[in-house]
């Protein structure tokens, strides 16, 4: 009967116990590495255990969620709401959910990415196929390689385009449990970075002129986002100069495979410099060597080891009393690499000796870069003015100053717009 | 002298205004400049006055009210992943669909032009040039009138709008002629 009316079980309602297609449901927290909460018991034994225990997952009666409290000490979890619709729905699964038309369509993305899947699996053979055989006729060792990372490419895109349709995967992307060595998280990650926040980052950093100021030019492609303690600081952000003392960690998402090895470098291009009436450059921090990948993230630049990355340890912000707002730049640069080798270190002993590298007043990232190769990936930005902490700051600092406060020179007016009295004195 | 006192004024005249103020239609930059600099969205619970509206969404919410505007789409969670599958389904099929249909008209206009090639290089006994020196035929005048003659047949352009006013044969163009209409045209 009910298979001759689909419609009619569409339509049904399926929080109703009729339907018993698996015993389980994915329907709250799809396939995840931890374990799922206890699993609410299906309907036929739930009045048995409410005579022994009470579900905290399921109870959803006031006087239920009560005894609970009062005979297990355990108070119900999650929303009334939610536990109600635990305790009432069928456990069916999100994708054998019984609707036609979700059915229909499911059949024709599997259909899909199974034509997607046989794709790769050709240009694999293909690729194979070109490095085995020797050149054509025509061409270049050069041209094979371009043909042969063209098709490599097609492969990525082939590999995104495979799973970009699954409502599991999307899912799983929106509650932020996606696996980042997968090329579908990290290409959804990548899209949803550029749709807003790099946009936010660009201009912040271009209004405020980091971009010409420090380094001629980036194209940011690692996601960076700075916190100092536990505060998080949007890019751009003024920060309290006690807060920005202790120095801050940062996530540093990239979105492509692989390891890498990056220099960061935090520049303040505002240092007063009162004998040049204009401003110098000041670095404040800088590091080499430090591993990032799309799973590893966190750099916390406290923990990094002296020895092996830690060039210019960290020295906190401060401005002094009458200054305007200074920028304070974090630059993530790559270290050079080849792809089929790991990434060498660069040798930090080397840049310890040369004294315009070490030097905190007057670096010039844009020498370090150069000579090093480095090229810029990513950056984040914040500002630093003078606040009541200041003056403690550059004490503990031993920086002296913190008392001197900076003002306009007093321009001269010109005669005629003298006041009366001053015109021929 | 003493300066009158404004508070009569200030009382009950709505054109004293001591502070600058700003039209109705900017009043929103104001509110939403009052937020701390930051991109991400404030938290409504944390927020304990409540978020500061925009006055111009006010308005605009409140009179697209009415009972012949559709209610707004609200999906629980399942719901619209469930929408949202079959709306990814269907623009895949739509998609394939058309790409299929481009491809079809390529091999029609491939296989066209193909058998236009084929006669503009036979002659009238239906031979090519390589055709007759294998069969040791003797050769025809390669611009001659014999060679290709089905191909300018099949080129004529007679008969193509039969069947269809002739007034539709106007060369689409930007701009209009200069002379409008031409009014001695009788069909």
């Amino acid at each position: 009967m009910a298979s001759k009316r689909p419609i009619t079980q569409c339509l049904r309602c399926t929080r109703h116990d009729r339907i018993h297609i698996l015993p389980f449901r994915n329907l709250t927290t799809t396939t995840t590495s931890e374990p799922p909460p206890p699993p609410p018991p299906s309907s036929e034994d739930a009045p048995k255990q409410q005579s022994s225990t009470l579900n905290p997952f399921l109870v959803h009666t006031p006087r239920s969620e009560r005894k609970l409290l009062t005979t297990q000490s355990q108070y119900p979890i999650g929303s009334r709401r939610r536990r109600a619709a635990l305790a009432t729905s069928s456990n069916i699964p999100f994708t054998q959910l019984p609707y036609q038309c979700f059915q229909e369509a499911r059949k024709i993305l599997l259909e899909d990415r199974r034509e997607k899947i046989a794709e790769i699996e050709k240009m694999r053979d293909r690729i194979e196929k070109v490095q085995k055989e020797g050149l054509r006729k025509g061409e270049g060792e050069s041209e094979r390689e371009h043909r042969v990372r063209s098709m490599r490419g097609r492969i990525e895109d082939l590999k995104v385009l495979a799973d970009i349709n699954d409502p599991l995967v999307k899912k799983r992307f929106e509650d932020g449990l996606g696996d980042m060595n997968k090329p579908i998280y990290r290409s959804l990650a990548n899209q949803s970075w550029r749709n807003y926040k790099r946009k936010v980052l660009l201009q912040r950093i271009t209004q405020m002129n980091v971009i010409p100021d420090i380094l001629p030019f980036i194209g940011p492609t690692v996601s960076t986002s700075l916190s100092f303690g536990r505060k998080k600081v949007p890019h751009g952000e003024i920060v309290e100069s006690t807060l920005s003392e202790r120095a801050p960690s940062m996530e540093l998402q990239c979105f492509d495979k692989g390891e890498r090895l990056v220099t960061i470098a935090v520049v303040n291009p505002d240092v007063p410099d009162v004998e040049k009436d204009g401003f110098g450059y000041r670095c404040h921090f800088l590091a080499s060597n430090v591993r990032l990948s799309p799973t590893e993230t966190g750099v916390d630049f406290a923990s990094l080891h002296d020895e092996s990355q830690v060039i210019i340890p960290w020295m906190a912000p401060y401005v002094q009393k009458g200054l305007q707002y200074q920028r304070h730049a974090i630059f993530i640069l790559e270290q050079p690499s080849s792809p089929t080798e790991p990434p060498t270190p660069l040798d930090l002993t080397e840049i310890k000796k040369q004294a315009r590298y070490t030097n905190r007043d007057g670096f010039k990232l844009r020498s370090f870069a150069d000579r090093y190769r480095l090229r810029p990936v990513g950056v984040d930005l914040f500002r630093a003015v003078w606040d009541e902490g200041t003056a403690g700051v550059m004490e503990r600092l031993g920086v002296s100053g913190g008392d001197v406060e900076f003002k306009r020179k007093r321009v001269e007016p010109l005669p005629y717009k003298r006041l009366k009295g001053e015109r021929f004195t | 002298m003493q300066v009158p006192s404004t508070g009569l004024l200030r009382a009950f005249s709505p054109l004293y205004k001591t502070t600058p103020c700003l039209p109705w239609t900017a009043r929103g930059c104001v509110y939403q400049q009052r937020a701390s600099f930051s991109s991400t969205e404030q938290r409504q619970k944390r927020n304990k006055g409540g978020q500061k509206k925009d006055p111009r969404i006010t308005q605009i919410r409140y009179h697209l009210q009415h009972p012949l505007t559709p209610r707004p789409l609200r999906f629980s969670r399942t719901r619209y992943l469930r929408h949202w599958t079959i709306h990814r389904a269907w623009q895949l099929y739509q998609s394939k669909l058309r790409t299929q249909r481009e491809r079809d008209l390529e091999k029609q206009y491939n296989t066209m032009h193909a058998a236009c090639e084929a006669l503009r290089l036979i002659d009238n006994h239906g031979m090519t040039t390589q055709d007759r020196a294998r069969l040791g035929e003797p050769p025809q005048d390669e611009g001659g009138k014999e060679m290709g003659r089905l191909y300018r047949i099949a080129m004529l352009k007679h008969g193509v709008w039969d069947g269809v006013p002739i007034e539709y044969a106007r060369i689409q163009t930007d701009s209009p002629g200069r002379e409008g209409w031409n009014h001695a045209w009788t069909q």
